[in-house]
């Protein structure tokens, strides 16, 4: 029986853990391997160089350039995402009409590609007959008008608008599932206690809200290290590196200039930064865990 | 884990709606304002492909981008599918979606089932191991797969995208399938032990039968994210014919770098088919999102 029992576990668990360790787990630590190497992508070939890509990592000006876009990105997802998330999934819930209507058009973005949604804001931000250029014009703005990708003032700040619009129905949905599961007791005795909206909101809701605030959170720090694939479309981390996020620079060392090595040591970094994110909600997980128990 | 680990939950669209209201008037009139131009900023987009893609080049300089179209013409819709090589990129995004699909949530049943009626020592932190993959940048993995792929002879074929995506497809799966198995009761399986059934039949006969819910929300999740995906066929293809769409969509717009009308169509292409989840299984989907919304 407990021998069986045993086959059976193994049995179940050998395909997808191989799977997982070969194409995940594996190819993860062999990245650390190559982050000491100088391997350029196509020679079998390569040599050990040491620390000497992650020297070359913190002594390069394009890398904490990277660094600051990839934290302005991440202020932006921890601000407007969260914030807008929750107030939007407030005004909803509380019975409007048409807010199922409402929410549909607000997390329609999310099942769509960052690929097309790049291509759409491309055509919004384009200078001489973008959507964005012509309703400046309309209100009298002209002045303001500009090639938004093209200005290195702006494109990091045109490239994040755009995904925002993606990832504020994201907020959103997550926000209302735990609104949903808030029981109206709660905030019906709050309210029977003399508690106006705002009093109710700040000590019975928001805590309330707490898994789905760390959900948000988490899922805006690491989308945020993710950031490539629209900022590839968009721009390239162009121009002048101006929106070159770590995963776009990663990309460009690696598969651009065929510094394999040194990509390496870059997504390195990236790993690990995101291993901190990982540790700490984890850690804000379980402590919730307890405080709910 | 209390918000990731929950069994499904209600579905928000169907369970609010219909709650008292505790806006005063003007509040409750700049709301709707606000609310009502955050409708038109996330309408334009949709609406500003759909018309493009319906105009002619010479419409389009003449008019912009954004004035309505003549007629309902499709003809670009015909380019992009004829000459621009949709097709063919078409058909690749099916060839990895739905295998790649199915078996990442075969994976998902087999270590689900495993971690919530087998577990044994240590199957806690192997489970935790497996869902923190989802956190997990790609670019970590970049290098080394391409290396791989390289090696053994399947860099630019489909195969990589589908090995890959049923791989990372793994911590979510095997999270949703862990918390809907462990809420199945226990006696279940205990009555099918006394029967005789072996582990095997259980998972088959007793526990896949119930699990259609969980089941359809790993596939409307599943299917969108691989249709999605940018990066990977990036990564591992080069040649036009092993395109899939979403980097069809930019290899074309260098070929179309001024028709405007013929990308639009491509883009509206490209999103039929997530769209379709969107309308028609909207509930699984939003449901997925917010339990493994870690993945995005």
């Amino acid at each position: 029986m407990v021998r069986s029992r045993r086959l059976w576990t193994a049995g179940l668990l050998a395909v997808p853990l191989t799977l997982y360790i070969i194409i995940v787990i594996a190819p993860l630590l062999y990245s650390f391997f190559f982050s000491l190497t100088d391997w350029n992508g196509f020679n079998p070939e390569y040599n050990f160089v040491g620390l000497k890509n992650f020297e070359r990592v913190f002594s390069d000006p394009l890398f904490s350039n990277a660094i600051k876009n990839t934290v302005i990105w991440m202020v932006v997802a921890l601000t407007v995402p969260v914030v807008g998330g929750l107030a939007l999934a407030l005004l909803l819930h509380e019975g409007i009409r048409f807010a199922n209507l409402y929410k549909s058009l607000f997390y329609l973005p999310i099942c769509l590609s960052l690929a097309v949604i790049g291509q759409i804001w491309i055509w919004i931000y384009q200078p001489r007959w973008g959507l964005l250029n012509l309703t400046l014009e309309g209100l009298g703005l002209g002045g303001a008008t500009r090639a938004w990708l093209a200005d290195p003032d702006v494109a990091l700040a045109a490239v994040i608008v755009a995904w925002v619009w993606q990832q504020l129905g994201l907020g959103m949905v997550i926000f209302l599932a735990g609104l949903t599961s808030i029981p109206t007791e709660l905030t019906e005795a709050a309210q029977i206690d003399g508690a106006n909206f705002r009093q109710s909101l700040r000590h019975v809701v928001v805590p309330l809200l707490a898994p789905s605030t760390v959900v948000v959170v988490a899922l805006a720090v690491i989308n945020s290290l993710k950031s490539f694939d629209i900022v590839y479309i968009m721009t390239r981390g162009g121009p002048f590196h101006s929106s070159d996020t770590l995963a776009m620079f990663m990309y460009n060392e690696s598969f651009k200039k065929y510094y394999m090595g040194y990509g390496s040591a870059i997504s390195v970094v990236l790993f690990l930064i995101a291993l901190v994110v990982i540790a700490l909600y984890f850690r804000q997980v379980r402590a919730l865990e307890h405080l709910y128990d | 884990m209390t918000d990731i680990t929950a069994t499904l939950k209600p579905d928000p669209v169907s369970a609010a709606g219909s709650r008292p209201t505790r806006w005063r008037r003007g509040v409750r009139i700049t709301l709707y304002v606000l609310l009502t131009a955050l409708v038109i900023a996330y309408s334009m987009p949709g609406i500003g492909v759909l018309i493009t893609s319906m105009k002619t080049n010479a419409q389009i300089s003449a008019e912009g981008l954004w004035s309505l179209p003549n007629s309902l013409m499709l003809d670009n819709y015909r380019e992009a599918w004829v000459s621009g090589n949709v097709s063919t990129y078409t058909v690749n995004s099916f060839l990895v979606t739905i295998p790649a699909t199915l078996l990442s949530i075969l994976m998902g049943v087999l270590t689900g089932y495993v971690f919530s009626k087998l577990p044994f020592r240590g199957s806690e932190m192997l489970f935790i191991f497996i869902v923190a993959g989802m956190f997990f940048p790609p670019q970590i993995v970049l290098v080394p797969l391409f290396r791989l792929f390289n090696t053994i002879g399947l860099y630019d074929t489909l195969w990589p995208m589908i090995i890959v995506h049923i791989a990372f497809g793994l911590p979510i799966c095997t999270l949703v399938m862990r918390n809907f198995f462990s809420a199945v009761p226990g006696a279940l399986r205990e009555a099918a032990i006394i029967d005789g059934a072996n582990e095997g039949q259980i998972l088959l006969k007793v526990m896949l039968p119930i699990s259609l819910p969980a089941l359809a929300v790993l596939a409307t999740l599943q299917f969108t994210w691989i249709w999605n995906d940018f990066l990977w066929p990036l990564i591992f293809t080069q040649s036009d014919g092993n395109r899939t769409i979403m980097v069809g969509l930019i290899t074309l717009k260098g070929q179309y770098s001024v028709a405007w009308g013929v990308q639009g169509a491509m883009s509206v292409i490209a999103s039929l088919p997530t769209l379709f989840i969107f309308i028609f299984f909207q509930r699984y989907f939003i449901q997925g999102l917010t339990l493994g919304a870690v993945k995005g």
